[in-house]
C-alpha cells in the first residue's frame, strides 16, 4: 500500500506525478512509509464546506487532516496490530487556496503544496498547535522534516510560520 | 451516484436501457392463451366457445382487439389499433416536455479547440498539439448508468423538482498519434460510479480513470486483442500518476471530463427526442 491520491478538482493543473513523489520523499523522512495516507485535492468550495462541517469554520483552507489515530503523542509512530490499521487518515488539500497564496507571493505551488502537505502529516501524528508549546514543538519537527527535504532535493522550503491552518 | 430517470415534473419517464424491459403484445405462451382445462377439471369455467358463440344475447368476447379498420384514405399497409392511438398521443406529451426541459438546441462547445465529429450515436473529439494528433471517440449510447432507488429517509420524501438530472458518463477512448508513427497510444478511460453520487462530500474519487492502456495500429477502429493491454486494476500508483498527467498535458483533464459529460448529456438527450419524434412517426403512420 502507499498513498492514495485523488484530484476531485479542476481550478488548478495538478502535476499528480510530482505530488506523489513529493509526498513520498516526506514519508521517507519521517519513517511512516509503511502506513497507508490519503491524499485528497479539492477546490475552494469543497474544502470551505469541510471545514464547515467538521470545523464550523465557514472559510476555504489549505489544509484539513482527518488522523486514522485520535490520540497520538507527537511523533510516536502508532503500534497497530494488524494490517488494517496501518493508516495514518487523510489529507484534504486546498489546493485552489494554495495556488491563491502562491500568486500572492510568488511562490512555487508544488512546492507550497510540499510544506502544507508536511503540516497536515504532523497532524495525523499527533502535533498540534493550540497552545505556544504545542505550536513550538510543531514547528521544530515541520522544519526538520523541510530542513531534511530541502537537503535530499535541493530545493528550499520552509514552514508554515506565519499562519496556523487549521486556525482557520 | 445512481440517478433517477424521471426527468421533470413533467413525468417524461423512460427507462434506463440497461433495464430495459420490452412491453409487447402477449405473447401465445402467455399461460392465460393457452387451451383451457377440460370442463370436467374446472366446472365453473364457460368453454372458449361459448364465449365466442355467436348466438343471441350479449357474449363476452375474450380476444377481440378493437381494431381501427385502416381508412381508404390511409393505405399505409400499418395496423392501427386504439394501443396505437393512445402510444401516439403519448408521445406527443412526451415529446413537448422533453423539448422544454432541453437546455439548449445547439450543443455545448469544449474548451480547448477540440472539433466535434457525430457518426450516429458515436462522437469523435479531435485536436493537434504540436504535431501529435489526440482523439476522443465515446458512445452515447448505454451512457446513463442505471438507476436504483435511493432510499429514502424515513418521513423523508423528495419533492419531484429536487430530482436530480439524468447525466451520461459514457467511457471514452483517448487515442494519441506522433507523427510518422504506425502505432497509437490508447487509453481506455470511464467515469467511476462512486463519483457520481450527491452526498455530503463522500466522493473520493477521481473524477475520470484510466483503465486500460494500449498501443494500437494507427488508423485501426478495432481493438487488437493481440496487443498487449495495461490493466490499471493493479497497476503501480505512480505510473499511473505519469499517466493521469500525460493525458493532462494534452488536454483530456478534469475540466475536460466534466464537459465531456455536458457533451454527452447533450447529445444523449438530442437522440432520446429525435428518438421519441421517429417512434411517434413509425406509430402513426408509415
Amino acid at each position: 500500500m502507499g498513498v492514495i491520491l485523488r484530484n476531485l478538482q479542476k481550478v488548478v493543473p495538478l502535476r499528480r506525478a510530482r505530488l506523489r513523489k513529493d509526498v513520498d520523499t516526506l514519508r521517507h523522512i519521517l519513517g511512516i512509509q509503511k502506513f497507508d495516507l490519503g491524499v485528497i485535492c479539492v477546490d475552494n468550495q469543497r474544502i470551505q464546506q469541510i471545514n464547515s462541517i467538521y470545523r464550523k469554520k465557514n472559510l476555504p483552507t489549505d489544509v484539513l487532516s482527518f488522523p486514522f489515530y485520535e490520540d497520538l503523542r507527537p511523533g510516536k509512530l502508532p503500534c497497530p496490530l494488524h494490517r488494517d490499521e496501518l493508516n495514518l487518515g487523510d489529507i484534504f488539500l486546498g489546493v485552489e487556496f494554495v495556488m491563491n497564496q502562491c500568486r500572492e507571493e510568488s511562490l512555487d505551488l508544488h512546492g507550497a503544496l510540499t510544506v502544507v502537505t508536511a503540516h497536515g502529516i504532523c497532524h495525523l501524528l499527533g502535533y498540534r498547535h493550540e497552545t505556544e508549546e504545542e505550536w513550538t514543538e510543531m514547528l521544530q519537527r515541520e522544519s526538520y522534516i523541510l530542513s531534511e527535504y530541502n537537503r535530499l532535493t535541493g530545493r528550499h522550503l520552509e514552514p508554515l510560520m506565519k499562519r496556523c491552518s487549521q486556525d482557520r | 451516484m445512481l440517478k433517477s430517470v424521471v426527468r421533470s415534473v413533467g413525468a417524461a419517464v423512460r427507462l434506463s436501457s440497461a433495464t430495459t424491459s420490452t412491453a409487447r403484445a402477449l405473447p401465445l405462451s402467455c399461460p392465460t392463451l393457452r387451451s383451457p382445462s377440460p370442463a370436467i377439471a374446472r366446472p365453473f369455467t364457460r368453454s372458449l366457445w361459448m364465449l365466442n358463440s355467436n348466438s343471441s344475447g350479449y357474449r363476452p368476447k375474450l380476444f377481440s382487439s378493437k381494431v381501427l379498420s385502416p381508412s381508404v384514405s390511409c393505405r399505409c399497409g400499418g395496423l392501427h389499433t386504439e394501443g396505437d392511438k393512445a402510444f401516439g398521443d403519448f408521445l406527443s406529451d412526451e415529446i413537448k416536455e422533453e423539448k422544454k426541459i432541453q437546455k439548449s438546441k445547439t450543443l455545448p462547445k469544449m474548451s480547448g479547440g477540440w472539433e466535434l465529429e457525430m457518426n450516429g450515436t458515436e462522437a469523435k473529439l479531435s485536436r493537434s498539439v504540436s504535431g501529435e494528433k489526440i482523439t476522443v471517440t465515446f458512445n452515447i449510447n448505454n451512457s446513463i448508468p442505471p438507476n436504483f432507488e435511493e432510499e429514502v429517509e424515513q418521513g423523508q420524501q423528495k419533492p419531484a423538482e429536487e430530482e436530480p438530472e439524468i447525466v451520461s458518463t459514457p467511457n471514452f477512448v483517448v487515442e494519441v498519434t506522433k507523427q510518422a508513427a504506425k502505432h497509437s497510444l490508447v487509453f481506455d478511460c470511464h467515469f467511476p460510479e462512486d463519483e457520481m453520487s450527491h452526498g455530503e462530500g463522500e466522493e473520493e474519487s477521481d473524477i475520470f480513470a484510466i483503465r486500460e492502456v494500449s498501443f494500437q495500429p494507427e488508423g485501426d477502429t478495432e481493438w487488437k486483442e493481440t496487443c498487449y493491454t495495461l490493466n490499471t486494476d493493479s497497476l503501480d500508483w505512480a505510473l499511473y500518476d505519469h499517466l493521469m498527467d500525460f493525458l493532462a498535458d494534452r488536454g483530456v483533464d478534469n475540466t475536460f471530463a466534466d464537459e465531456l459529460m455536458e457533451l454527452s448529456t447533450a447529445i444523449e438527450h438530442q437522440e432520446y427526442i429525435k428518438f421519441l419524434e421517429d417512434l411517434q412517426g413509425f406509430v402513426k403512420c408509415n
